[in-house]
């Protein structure tokens, strides 16, 4: 296997891609909001190296900056509701009883309440002028709080499954305490199970972000994120004419990708 | 070899919730140093008995009634530290299967520096040392790259010697061996049950060996208890 | 075998296939963008039902939508009092329903009272409510209806070409329509079926009968992305209202089948929250309510960009409440203002704001900083206001952008009149200023900056509704042009909604369809359905 060859690759373009981000003011050649207004929906060039959007903006510059935004806190958000879900979902599957069926139960109503009224009713909440960059935080603060339910039913259900297991039996045995086990015994086994969960809900949080912004609660404009950036991608025949304008999608898998190559080399550091 | 009091003492009843008298006023006795086997037919109870013990129990909810006295101090009275405290470090148990008793996502110096851990404040050196030692007591390769091995990496022979280990890192006083050989192919099987005669000559460690294969409890146990279902008096 | 008679076959089969030009039959096709609510014409409130109303109903008077004129449809002649309270139809003779029955001042009589009834909630019967009471219709002939309202109403005679008359007689109630087409079929969800009207009352030139086309089908299709694919397939023949960039991206691909029917009576406008209601700091409301402030923004907004680069220049630069394409009440006199910054900052530094450090600020030094609200999913407002923002960071105003969904927008309009500014569309059907009634008059609804006041709150305002009122009960239109001219200059000078763009309104019309001559106003392509011919459907650019 050349697993560590192919992780030490996807380990460096991630940090080349997040190098880029933090430092998108040097590397971008333009201010990402400066509209280039004689030229609108241009083809990538030299001057524009994908192009402009349709307000003439550099797509280059917007992407690097989107980056930024996205690939800082759309990771965040996911640790948050990985971080619930894991509390919450091991809490419940450990436990059992009054405590199992009350989490449960929260975690179902939460899903069966349609997000959507619960985020206007927030919307409503938050004053109209918050500054981009706090919207920004907020939204994904938002997300994290929000995103937990389907990935806690997924740690419960393992849980549950590892709670009678005959190894957690014998670290009872050979005098291990409950927290030491909790950590040491019952985490190891619900880390692929939580990293899963962590990586599915990067791109998900990404998308949502854009949605979001329909409610005026997204990242809003001028600043880019790849989800607004994405949503330029709502009308196909507009892409099948501009196909750099697939570039965000790309740079999304190859990172999704990437994270989840390096999965395994996380796992065995147990 | 002879003492004043038992090392254990046990009159025990077990009822489950839904499958109440599983263990009916049970008695038994285990001098120090003495191997104990254990004879009975599947499902009379016999894994019951071993967690009963060591009072694992209450946590599939069953209701234990009796006492178990165990170094002169009834273990039925006591709170989950003390209990905690006395697991692994002077009484340990050796489960049916290694397969499923082993950790799958941890290494095997992992498990083992653990259970180590749970006992002992020591420096990395002495816990390395322990499970070493322990390793090479039970006849495996103490070699760094064994400690590496997950659990998935090892035949079931090994895997149980690795619980044997684990078992006896702390040389506990009463070492609980339920079906420990059932899984196992007869010659590895035999190595098993010469390994605990010699770990009982060794470290003193008295053993209930708990079997339905009466053949390696006659081998090995310097005295019978009759099958558990007779015992239902 | 014998090969002349094979021969002679084979050019019998190529003269059946010779396309011959149709001139009358066919079917048109093409789509209505929503449910219709209603068949029943005097009920209609929305614009799929409008459209069916349009191709089945016959009305007293026609607003002919290419020249903007009233022209003589069912009745032949008709004349208003003195007191512009009364108003006398003399009808065509000899003229039947779709099923047959007579039509007669009877209907008329029907028509009218149906619509006046408070119990039908008629909303084309609003127009026409001036005063307490209801109308009274006289039939002195059978051909002779006259109606008289409880009070004055202006533009009386333009309000009949809303009214579709039904018969007072035909079993089929509203079924029996006097329009080109009747409705054959309806399938909810699916279609609408029209078919040709053999008892139309219109004949063209040589005296053949009207419609030439035998059936309209409406299929019933929200997505204007699947109505365009389907015209690009050739199975519609004709797009109302395209967005400009579907319209480019058609044109690109065959221009033949693109139609530009010039600028719309549409706009997108700006404001700014003046009301006291709002829960906004006194330092915005006194910005907002300053006639410098507002005068400055809309200096400072670069419209022909807006035009340019939202609309791919299908639009043109907006400065006032009416379209330039409304002919005969657009006020021509007043002048545009020409985009300028550096006037912007001039008239800013006259009320008191200074530019400091490229930020502007106020007299107490507050930032001047707004945020712009407009509806979601709407791209080209979204995109106005993304450019607005940057045009007025260029005059050191820092502007957010902010989306929200449509009923929250308008619990904030209002309801709690939690927002600052303001972008949306609005919409002109009609080209009479007393469709505008609503918004001009400072208690009314629709008086978007400052809605449902009790009392005027400037004298402008008060000066609007003196001069609005008088226009309704002017006697003559050019008196009533005056007064709305009047509106205009003030609406010019306040700058209360700050207009932005009139879109173009852009058509795709299949070749085979002949006489199409698209208009700005609704129905657009369809205003002449009933001379409308269609040929063999030639290629489009479906091929892909």
């Amino acid at each position: 296997m050349n697993t560590p060859k192919l992780r030490v690759i996807c380990a460096s373009v991630l940090c080349a891609i997040f190098v880029v981000g933090l430092f998108a003011g040097t590397v971008s050649p333009y201010p990402y909001a400066k509209q280039f207004r004689e030229r609108p929906n241009a083809a990538p060039s030299s001057t524009h190296l994908l192009g402009t959007d349709s307000l003439g903006r550099d797509l280059f510059a917007r992407l690097i900056y989107g980056t930024r935004v996205s690939l800082l806190l759309a990771p965040a958000a996911a640790l948050l509701a990985t971080l619930l879900a894991g509390i919450f979902g091991g809490l419940a599957g450990l436990v059992g009883g009054w405590c199992e069926k009350f989490i449960l139960a929260a975690t179902d109503l939460s899903m069966a309440i349609p997000l959507l009224f619960v985020l206007l009713a927030l919307r409503a909440l938050l004053p109209l002028d918050i500054s981009p960059v706090l919207s920004v935080i907020a939204t994904f603060a938002l997300l994290g709080l929000l995103g937990w339910p389907s990935s806690l039913r997924v740690v419960w259900a393992a849980t549950k499954n590892l709670r009678n297991c005959d190894f957690l039996l014998l670290a009872r045995a050979t005098g291990c305490g409950r927290w030491r086990m909790i950590v040491r015994h019952l985490l190891p086994n619900l880390r692929p199970v939580l990293f899963a969960q962590f990586w599915i809900s990067i791109p998900v949080f990404v998308l949502t972000e854009a949605t979001l912004s329909m409610l005026g609660l997204g990242v809003i404009e001028p600043l880019p994120s790849w989800g607004n950036l994405l949503r330029g991608l709502e009308d196909i025949s507009a892409v099948t004419a501009n196909p750099w304008r697939l570039t965000p999608l790309f740079l999304l898998a190859l990172v999704v990708i990437c994270f989840q190559l390096i999965l395994p080399a996380q796992e065995e550091t147990a | 070899m002879t003492s004043e009091s038992p090392l254990l003492s046990a009159r025990l009843s077990v009822d489950y919730r839904n499958k109440p008298g599983v263990l009916k006023n049970l008695c038994l006795e285990i001098q120090r140093g003495e191997i104990v086997g254990l004879v009975g037919e599947s499902g009379s109870g016999k894994s019951t008995l071993a967690l009963a013990l060591l009072q694992l129990l209450q946590l599939k909810g069953a209701k234990v009634q009796g006492e178990v006295v165990f170094q002169g101090e009834n273990l039925l009275q006591k709170k989950e530290s003390q209990l905690r405290d006395i697991r692994g470090r002077q009484m340990s148990v050796v489960l049916q299967s290694p397969l499923t008793s082993l950790n799958p996502a941890l290494r095997i110096g992992t498990q083992l520096k653990e259970a180590w851990r749970a006992h002992a404040n020591g420096t990395g050196d002495q816990c390395h040392a322990a499970v070493r030692a322990a390793l090479r007591s039970v006849s495996l390769p103490d070699s760094e790259e064994f400690l590496k091995r997950r659990p998935s990496q090892l035949s079931v022979g090994q895997g149980q010697r690795v619980i044997i280990a684990m078992a006896i890192l702390h040389r506990p006083a009463l070492l609980i061996a339920d079906e420990p050989t059932s899984a196992l192919d007869t010659i590895t099987q035999s190595e098993i049950l010469s390994l605990f005669a010699r770990l009982n000559r060794e470290l003193d460690m008295a053993i209930l060996y708990i079997s339905h294969d009466l053949l390696s409890v006659a081998a090995l146990c310097h005295r019978v208890k009759g099958g558990l279902s007779t015992l239902n008096e | 075998m014998p090969s002349p008679l094979k021969n002679l076959a084979l050019t019998i089969l190529l003269a059946l296939a010779v396309p011959v030009r149709a001139q009358t039959g066919g079917e048109l096709h093409f789509c209505l963008h929503g449910e219709p609510k209603t068949f029943n014409p005097i009920l209609v409130d929305d614009e799929a039902s409008e459209n069916v109303r349009y191709l089945t109903g016959g009305v007293l008077i026609r607003l002919n939508r290419q020249t903007q004129a009233l022209e003589p449809a069912l009745s032949t002649s008709w004349k208003i009092s003195r007191d512009r309270r009364t108003i006398t139809f003399h009808l065509r003779k000899g003229i039947h329903f779709s099923d047959g029955t007579p039509f007669s001042s009877e209907d008329v009589a029907h028509t009218m009272r149906l619509l006046m009834d408070p119990e039908t909630h008629s909303p084309t019967g609003d127009a026409f409510r001036s005063g307490e009471g209801t109308a009274q219709v006289q039939t002195p002939a059978s051909d002779v209806a006259v109606i008289t309202f409880p009070a004055p109403i202006a533009g009386l005679e333009r309000l009949f070409d809303q009214v579709a008359v039904l018969s007072a007689h035909s079993p089929k109630k509203e079924m029996a329509v006097l329009g080109p087409f009747y409705v054959a079929d309806y399938k909810a969800g699916s279609y609408v079926l029209l078919q040709k009207n053999p008892n139309y009352w219109r004949h063209d030139a040589q005296g053949h009968a009207l419609p030439y086309i035998d059936s309209v089908r409406l299929d019933i299709q929200r997505n204007r992305d699947i109505e365009l694919l389907r015209f690009r397939r050739g199975e519609l023949q004709l797009i109302n209202r395209l967005d400009a960039e579907q319209f480019e991206r058609l044109q690109r691909e065959n221009p033949a089948v693109t139609r530009n029917a010039g600028t719309g009576l549409d706009a997108e406008e700006l404001w700014f929250n003046q009301s006291p209601a709002a829960p906004l700091p006194a330092s915005k409301k006194s910005w907002f309510g300053m006639t410098e402030f507002r005068k400055a923004i809309s200096m400072a907004i670069n419209r022909e960009d807006l035009c340019r680069v939202v609309y791919a220049g299908y639009a043109k630069p907006a400065y006032g409440p009416v379209s330039p394409s409304n002919h005969f009440w657009f006020n021509a006199h007043l002048e545009d203002p020409k985009y300028d910054p550096q006037g912007a900052l001039r008239l800013l530094a006259q009320a008191g704001f200074r530019l400091d450090n490229d930020t502007l600020k106020d007299r107490a030094g507050n930032r001047v900083e707004f945020t712009v609200v407009t509806n979601s999913g709407n791209a080209a407002r979204e995109k106005i206001a993304t450019m607005i923002q940057q045009d007025l960071s260029q005059v050191g105003i820092k502007v957010n952008v902010v989306t929200l969904d449509f009923p929250s927008l308008i619990e904030r309009m209002t309801r709690t009149f939690d927002y600052e500014a303001c972008i949306l569309g609005l919409v002109n059907t009609d080209l009479d200023p007393n469709g505008q009634m609503n918004v001009w008059l400072s208690s009314g609804e629709n008086h978007q900056w400052n809605p449902s006041q009790k009392s005027p709150a400037t004298a402008w305002e008060a000066e609007i509704d003196k001069v609005m009122r008088e226009q309704a009960t002017a006697p003559t239109e050019k008196e009533r042009k005056a007064k709305f001219d009047r509106v205009q200059q003030i609406a010019a000078e306040q700058q209360p909604f700050i207009y932005l763009i009139n879109k173009d309104v852009l058509l795709a019309v299949s070749p085979s369809v002949g006489g199409v001559a698209p208009v700005v106003l609704e129905p657009w392509g369809l205003w002449n359905v009933d001379t409308l011919r269609l040929g063999p459907a030639p290629e489009l650019g479906a091929q892909e």
